[in-house]
């Protein structure tokens, strides 16, 4: 479905030395400065994937979303989608792309919602039979009917997303690109796309990527992470497989009835606080419940808990903070 | 293919009726333009009755008529790039199957569609009321008048267009804008004919587009010249409009490449 190959992004930056004599400086001779924002990407995507795209700020992700939804020009490689090249094929190529920008609407301010809708209906030369189908089918995800009467200028942030969710597969697009989604959205219309995401998955086997800070919408949404920083592809596979690589271990939460907290040999105390000791062991090594029985023969438990590994813990790692 | 262009210039119309406060306040302008161009104008024929070939009410035709020229010479696509490429919007716009300066056009056609009940026709009625009838001198000539304020009408979009892709470097354009709409009324006779001009300037304002989105087709209406000299500007006219649509391609194409580049 979409190939990556070698994909690079080079931005000049122009950079003024502080001052006057920086700013004269700079009109004589400008200092240029070149931004690799995105270093050799390769990866390939297949039909009816959710893919999910993390990273830190300014990592890469949008300017990576941007080049394979074809709105940028790679500096180098290029991005396939069904075997077309997006830069070269662009008019053919965008009638199978839908994008939904976080910050940037695409409904029109002063129409009415539907009215932005049957613009788009004529933009993409979409017959009334289809249009009807299409919006009929969206209206059951995300109840948008309702607003159809209503001016854009006038909805609410969550009511705008959905409306642009809408926009941007009234042409069913085979595949959709989100940046970053549910920026500023509460918690009902975070559902509500998340929602959409997997129905059209589900229903229309639309092929997901999404860039997102909210680690709910990649556990909840995506089977596949690409985790990028700093322009470089750090991780790519199934979300459980790279938290078992990276963190393949587990914690152990053990309280006691006195301070006093026994050590292990298959496991490792990291930290105590009073009655409380935490041992972080390898799953593949031993199991918990070994671990507590054999704890339980020096000491009297008095509760355990055991902390698995989450997503904010392999990002914290990945990223290096 | 034109389909979508329709619906679009449609769907402006729709969005055109929404300010009304807009409307109002250029037809109020317009009648204070026409009302002080009218009083100047015959004091200025006191004891006169032809200044350059013209008579004064000829001049206060063209007082009228330029007014209405004015409304449908409004033109929307420079803010309109601002704003798109202030907001970034450019990008997703580009993601449409729709030429987006395409759109832009049929922008501003709407826009003076709804203009042509909101501004042309109060406008008209009130020059008339208060200054004359804003009759034609020789209404043979309305071929020729017609074909002419489409060609000026073209002038007019593209130079405009021109001016608005400043913004893609320049981002904000606003102080710009208002300095080339005032140029442009100066430059094009349509509030002093250039025939007023000294020579040397007159030839100078010959050589360039603007007196051909004004001052032609107003001389047309006027009956100031003959049908001949009519045709030979007119071709002068046609000249410029290849030479800014060649100029607009050119650098619509160099423009969305370098938005392509660069990121929106």
């Amino acid at each position: 479905m979409i190939d990556v190959e070698n994909l690079c992004k080079d931005y000049v930056l122009k950079s003024k030395e502080p001052g006057l004599k920086g700013a004269m400086k700079g009109l004589v001779k400008p200092n240029h400065k070149i931004i690799h924002a995105v270093k050799d990407l390769s990866f390939h995507i297949d039909t009816g994937e959710i893919v999910g795209f993390i990273g830190p700020n300014g990592a890469g992700k949008s300017t990576t979303i941007k080049m394979m939804s074809g709105i940028l020009t790679p500096t180098q490689g290029q991005v396939l989608i069904d075997g077309r090249n997006i830069s070269k094929h662009r008019k053919e190529v965008v009638k199978d792309i839908g994008v939904v920008f976080g910050q940037r609407s695409q409904l029109n301010w002063d129409l009415r919602l539907g009215e932005s809708f049957e613009l788009l209906k004529h933009i993409y030369q979409i017959n009334q039979k289809e249009y009807d189908k299409i919006l009929d089918e969206l209206d059951q995800i995300l109840g948008i009917k309702e607003l159809l009467d209503k001016p854009v200028r006038q909805m609410s942030l969550g009511q705008r997303v959905k409306g642009d969710l809408v926009a941007s597969m009234i042409h069913s697009p085979k595949v959709l690109f989100l940046d970053e989604p549910t920026i500023g959205l509460d918690v009902s219309a975070k559902y509500a796309l998340r929602k959409f995401i997997k129905e059209i998955n589900k229903v229309r086997h639309t092929t997901v990527i999404l860039t997102t800070h909210d680690l709910g919408d990649i556990q909840e949404l995506c089977e596949r992470l690409i985790v990028i920083n700093n322009g470089v592809l750090m991780e790519d596979g199934n979300l459980s497989e790279i938290v078992d690589r990276i963190a393949p271990y587990k914690t152990l939460v053990v309280e006691y009835y006195d301070e006093v907290a026994p050590e292990h040999t298959r496991c490792k105390l990291i930290a105590q606080d009073g009655n409380v000791a935490k041992y972080r062991f390898m799953k593949n090594d031993v199991t918990a419940a070994e671990i507590i029985a054999d704890l339980s023969k020096e000491k009297t438990i008095k509760d355990v808990s055991i902390e698995e590994t989450g997503i904010d813990d392999i990002i914290k790692i990945v990223y290096g903070a | 293919m034109l389909k979508k262009y329709l619906y679009v210039i449609k769907t402006q119309i729709i969005r055109s009726m929404a300010y009304e406060f807009n409307v109002y306040g250029n037809i109020i302008m317009q009648t204070i333009i026409m009302i002080t161009s009218a009083y100047f104008w015959r004091a200025l024929y006191k004891g006169q009755t032809m200044v350059g070939d013209v008579d004064v009410d000829s001049m206060l035709t063209y007082v009228i008529m330029s007014s209405i020229l004015s409304v449908l010479f409004i033109t929307n696509v420079e803010r309109r790039i601002q704003n798109s490429v202030e907001k970034g919007t450019v990008a997703t716009d580009l993601m449409k199957p729709i030429n987006v300066f395409g759109v832009y056009f049929a922008e501003d056609i709407g826009n003076i569609i709804a203009l042509v009940f909101q501004n042309i026709l109060p406008i008209f009625i009130i020059g008339s009321l208060m200054i004359k009838l804003p009759t034609m001198a020789n209404p043979k000539d309305i071929p020729l008048f017609i074909i002419s304020v489409i060609e000026s009408f073209l002038i007019n979009w593209l130079v405009a267009a021109l001016f608005g892709m400043i913004a893609f470097t320049a981002v904000n354009i606003d102080a710009l804008i208002q300095v080339k709409k005032h140029l442009l009324r100066l430059l094009s006779g349509s509030i002093i004919p250039i025939w007023f001009f000294p020579v040397g300037v007159q030839k100078v304002l010959e050589g360039l587009p603007f007196v051909y989105i004004y001052q032609l087709p107003l001389s047309i209406y006027i009956g100031k010249g003959s049908s001949v000299e009519y045709l030979s500007q007119m071709r002068i006219q046609f000249i410029w409009l290849v030479v800014l649509s060649v100029v607009f391609f050119f650098v619509q194409n160099k423009v969305i490449r370098k938005v392509m580049v660069q990121g929106g």
